[in-house]
């Protein structure tokens, strides 16, 4: 039995690179997380985050580059205990009751938590009896955080924990994980919700296509993205320039007669807004999720052209600029 | 390796406990060979169909039946816990796959005896069927040992195919290697060119093992090594799809 030191990297992608035939699901992560850290892996759809969580997990091999956990190969972290996981989808086995299923995966462990205790901290006590795969979607939900927590693992690592779960049961789901990982565990799970990212980790990483877009703080990404959207009635006559370099500006859009600026502070873009145009029609809202990957992932798609050019269009239909250095 | 051992003891245990849940498995997984065995052994043609000879003999071969039918049974369970990500799950435990597959063929295993056993104990009871002890226990273990490869087959097609696809896969495979193994009928009613291809079939190399205890004769080296090939056969199968399934996206 090695001792893993302090100071070694939980999980460390290397230019990791997964292909399912033609298609890149992973291109090229570099990603490094340390003990202790709680990080929200953030994108769309199909944006690599279960394939890289199968990467991790050594569910699958990467086609390029490598993965390690703990400082060795995934499938020897996982060998050794190190690691539980929530699966995308889990539907609990037929046949067994909650407690069976538990202490069963618990017992495959070195050094697993007590099963009451488990139960307790997933809120199964009361179904401990009961059949598992008889469960409600949100129950199975809870099924899977336990089988996850049972062998007391250094690293969790949660595959869209709430997908399937209502606000509530989103709410009280993250209650117990807090309870569990507030004992010191590294935790990396995945979402395309925005503010659960926010609410529930210390760090954002932002993939999408495969790569790492954005890597920082809460509030780091939020300035990144902007929080809020200001928009006005297209001007006649042309455009003012300098609209992206307002206050807070993250990035101007025309579309549908309308002016549309992402902001990471709404008062202040507001505030100067008038040295530049007399705005008509002025409205100011919270940035929508799906704007704030859009916003992202068109600036990634377009970086290089838009890094330092004040207006270049996109090939998408509304013209997009970004300011440079984000 | 105490290590180990225990680890492989924890996933029998849980499967077991699974696999007699499933009552339609217990019932039809043993009900389906004694109840045939009742008819051949009691209906039709009353001078041959009671005759002792025909009473062992027919034992036998529904007890083979049993282990084989079984045998084949686990890999449904498998395609099962295929199909609700319980594979994968496993995946992330620490038990190797080596485990879970050895796990998987000891519970399987296990699941034949009753199968056997619950013939032969029709066979003493209803028909008077009377062999030496050490037959007894030679023939349980021998039948037991020998339904090895059609558990191997079994776990295969659970692994390769989707849930449905391994149902009916399975009762295929354990209609026609029943039938061609001469489990129901001795191959003696087959023509000629079909009867010799029979033999070397896996069905029938179990009923051989099983026929040649209660003729007083230790099995036959062709047969231990005809089983023997066909469980390396249906082994390397099941390694080759649980590789497989492990590859799926």
């Amino acid at each position: 039995m090695t001792t893993i030191h302090t100071t070694t990297p939980v999980v460390v992608f290397t230019g990791a690179v997964k292909e399912f035939g033609a298609v890149r699901a992973v291109d090229g992560l570099d990603l490094t997380i340390g003990r202790g850290e709680r990080v929200a892996l953030l994108g769309r759809n199909g944006a690599g985050k279960s394939t890289s969580i199968g990467l991790l997990l050594g569910l699958d091999d990467p086609t390029a580059g490598s993965v390690r956990l703990c400082g060795v190969p995934p499938v020897q972290a996982v060998r050794d205990g190190r690691v539980g996981a929530m699966l995308q989808d889990f539907k609990p086995v037929s046949r067994a009751t909650v407690r069976e299923l538990v202490s069963f995966v618990a017992g495959t462990y070195p050094a697993p938590l007590p099963v009451d205790e488990v139960l307790e901290l997933a809120g199964l006590t009361e179904l401990a009896g009961r059949r598992a795969d008889k469960l409600s979607g949100g129950q199975a939900q809870r099924v899977s955080f336990a089988v996850a927590m049972a062998g007391d693992p250094d690293l969790l690592v949660l595959d869209e924990p709430t997908a399937a779960l209502d606000v509530q049961a989103r709410r009280a789901f993250w209650a117990s994980m807090r309870t569990f990982t507030d004992r010191g565990k590294t935790v990396l799970f995945s979402t395309h919700h925005l503010e659960e990212a926010d609410q529930n980790s210390d760090r954002i990483v932002v993939i999408d296509r495969g790569r790492l877009i954005a890597d920082g703080s809460s509030a780091e990404i939020k300035r990144t993205v902007g929080v809020g959207v200001v928009s006005f009635d297209l001007p006649s006559g042309p455009l003012p320039s300098g609209l992206e370099d307002l206050p807070g500006v993250v990035s101007v859009e025309v579309a549908g007669g309308r002016v549309r600026l992402r902001t990471s502070d709404s008062d202040a873009t507001v505030g100067a807004l008038p040295r530049l145009v007399a705005p008509r029609g002025l409205e100011i809202a919270a940035a929508g999720l799906e704007d704030a990957f859009l916003s992202l992932t068109s600036h990634t798609a377009t970086a290089s052209s838009t890094a330092s050019s004040a207006a270049s269009s996109s090939a998408d239909a509304p013209v997009t600029t970004q300011k440079a250095g984000m | 390796m105490a290590g180990n051992v225990v680890l492989v003891s924890r996933y029998v245990n849980f499967e077991l406990r699974r696999t007699l849940r499933d009552v339609g498995f217990v019932i039809f997984g043993i009900g389906t060979p004694v109840l045939m065995y009742i008819m051949f052994t009691n209906v039709g043609d009353k001078a041959s169909a009671g005759s002792s000879d025909w009473a062992v003999s027919a034992m036998v071969g529904l007890a083979a039946y049993g282990a084989l039918s079984a045998g084949l049974t686990t890999g449904t369970a498998v395609a099962e816990d295929k199909a609700v990500g319980w594979l994968r799950q496993l995946r992330i435990t620490p038990l190797s796959p080596a485990q879970v597959v050895l796990g998987r063929a000891v519970t399987g295993s296990l699941m034949v005896l009753p199968a056997i056993v619950v013939v032969f104990l029709t066979a003493m009871i209803g028909n008077g069927v009377r062999l030496d002890a050490w037959q007894w226990l030679a023939l349980t273990l021998l039948l037991w040992v020998g339904s090895l490869p059609f558990t191997m087959l079994g776990i295969a097609n659970g692994y390769q195919l989707s849930a449905q696809t391994t149902n009916v896969t399975n009762i295929i495979c354990n209609l026609t290697l029943a039938l061609i193994g001469g489990l129901w009928f001795p191959l003696s009613e087959f023509p000629g060119w079909l009867a010799s291809v029979a033999e070397w079939t896996p069905g029938h190399l179990l009923g051989r093992l099983g026929w040649d205890t209660v003729d007083g004769n230790a099995p036959g080296a062709v047969t231990i090594v005809g089983l023997a090939a066909w469980l390396l056969v249906f082994g390397a199968y099941a390694a080759y799809a649980y590789r497989r399934s492990g590859r799926r996206a």
